[in-house]
């Protein structure tokens, strides 16, 4: 059964377990997901579930539906996607979890014009760029790294500290070839290679996770930001 | 108009002080307290003083309740008994009359305020759980409902025909076909893993309910209980907000 966490600027507010086939987003009481605030429209977007797949559709909304930073009209959800709608962020799982100058238009939604926002808007912009630069999905150097963009184009790429690997990162203790980033089918994944609490993603050490765009990994004292290209 | 909502300052006057600071910037018209000024902290008179001076509307808690001798139909924990016995020790004749000018519940701008439960207000029953919300709800006299008492900052409400839903306190626009309790929090004692203090601003015209997380001087209000000699635990919850 999927679930839906529901936060608002980064807490925890609401977790919604759900057997139905399509779950409506929005600010009004009709909706299967209500979110009560200005930045929403009535009906701003829309979850179907299929057999294999959920995707997400934008209802036109006003302020935008992101999936993991980027922009979307429709996008098939993977598991631990995050959708961000105004402040915001539904953590989409495929299996339950144990765990101000605004205008309003017509419908009474907001244009939202807060920091974050213009943020969101302007990463997706940035993101976009350097996608259709390399045709594909990019690897940003953020610290530490000795390039700012690495196209992803091969089947493996290396990190680590040996003269051979593809990604040089820095570090105590790092292994010749910490960590690689497989692709499949499309699909990235990174995995550790040496120690363990030196391959981390989003801040967490990590053995082997699939990657989504935006993601953070740091390799030692290296950080790098992964940009997934269009599919 | 605007209202800041405070609740549960529970004689911590540090807490209280940085939450009045705070609502000063907010532009509000009224503040209103939903009930227990008093119990478990060092400081019930200034509080009271305090809120009897800058609050409009003052409601009685059950802490405030049993300070003044009178008995509720709900039991309360050992440690709230050490603390009224100590609290009753300590409140002047002037406390004493404040205390009992206050009210069980009222009516505001369209909205309800008690401080525990719409039902009964006189039997502070406890909002935990979505079946407690259940029988509450028809009781609340208007579609929006503020209340504290068990000191964590959530949000319930109904609409004929869909399930309940409950959901961590945060800001959001309340819609017109829905029946809302909202629970404010705690200024002086907050339950919800964060130790800041906890108001709510409501604007009658936007309709915002704008939760605020207040921090303060948690060291000062632990040292001044410690002096006073209330019991530890009391003490130690301040900092974890538990």
């Amino acid at each position: 059964m999927a679930e839906i966490l529901v936060k608002f600027e980064d807490k925890l507010i609401e977790r919604i377990v759900t057997e139905k086939r399509r779950l409506s987003i929005g600010r009004t009481t009709d909706n299967d997901i209500v979110l009560e605030n200005r930045g929403v429209s009535r009906k701003h977007a829309m979850i179907e579930f299929n057999e294999n797949a959920a995707v997400i559709i934008d209802n036109e909304s006003l302020n935008g539906t992101f999936v993991n930073n980027r922009k979307i009209s429709e996008e098939v959800l993977r598991d631990s996607d995050v959708i961000s709608i105004g402040k915001y962020s539904l953590i989409y799982k495929t299996e339950t979890s144990q765990e101000a100058d605004e205008a309003i238009n017509f419908d009474g939604t907001m244009v939202l014009n807060t920091k974050a926002q213009r943020k969101l808007l302007e990463n997706d912009r940035v993101d976009r760029q350097i996608i259709e630069k390399y045709g594909g999905s990019v690897l940003l150097g953020e610290e530490n790294a000795d390039f700012l963009e690495f196209k992803l184009d091969r089947e493996v790429t290396t990190i680590g500290k040996a003269k051979f690997v593809h990604v040089k990162a820095k570090g105590f203790f790092l292994a010749g070839i910490q960590a690689k980033i497989v692709q499949e089918n499309n699909n990235f994944s990174l995995v550790n290679l040496g120690k363990a609490k030196k391959t981390k993603l989003n801040g967490e050490p990590v053995s082997r996770a699939h990657l989504k765009n935006g993601d953070i990994i740091t390799i030692g004292k290296s950080t790098f930001k992964f940009v997934e290209g269009s599919k | 108009m605007r209202i800041a909502l405070v609740s549960d300052v529970h004689a911590n006057l540090e807490a209280l002080e940085a939450v009045l600071n705070h609502i000063e910037s907010e532009n509000t018209d009224t503040i209103c307290s939903l009930g227990d000024v008093v119990g478990y902290g060092s400081d019930p008179s200034a509080c009271l003083e305090l809120v009897d001076k800058i609050c409009q509307i003052k409601l009685i808690g059950n802490h405030d309740y049993y300070a003044l001798g009178r008995e509720s139909s709900n039991d309360y924990s050992p440690l709230a008994k050490i603390s009224t016995e100590w609290t009753k020790k300590t409140l002047t004749d002037k406390d004493v009359s404040i205390l009992d000018s206050f009210t069980m519940e009222e009516v505001i701008e369209g909205i309800h305020l008690v401080h525990a439960s719409p039902f009964k207000p006189q039997e502070f029953h406890y909002i935990l759980t979505h079946k407690d919300a259940a029988d509450a709800f028809p009781n609340c006299k208007t579609n929006l409902c503020f209340m504290g008492h068990t000191h964590v900052p959530v949000i319930f409400n109904e609409k004929p025909g869909q399930p309940p839903r409950q959901r961590v306190g945060h800001d959001f626009v309340p819609q017109p076909d829905c029946k809302y309790l909202i629970n404010v929090g705690s200024v002086g004692q907050p339950r919800d893993n964060d130790p800041r203090a906890s108001y709510v601003v409501y604007d009658t015209e936007t309709r915002d309910v704008c939760y605020h997380r207040i921090e303060y001087d948690i060291k000062s209000a632990q040292r001044k209980m410690e002096e006073a000699e209330l019991p530890e635990m009391l003490i130690e919850r301040l900092a974890v907000g538990k």
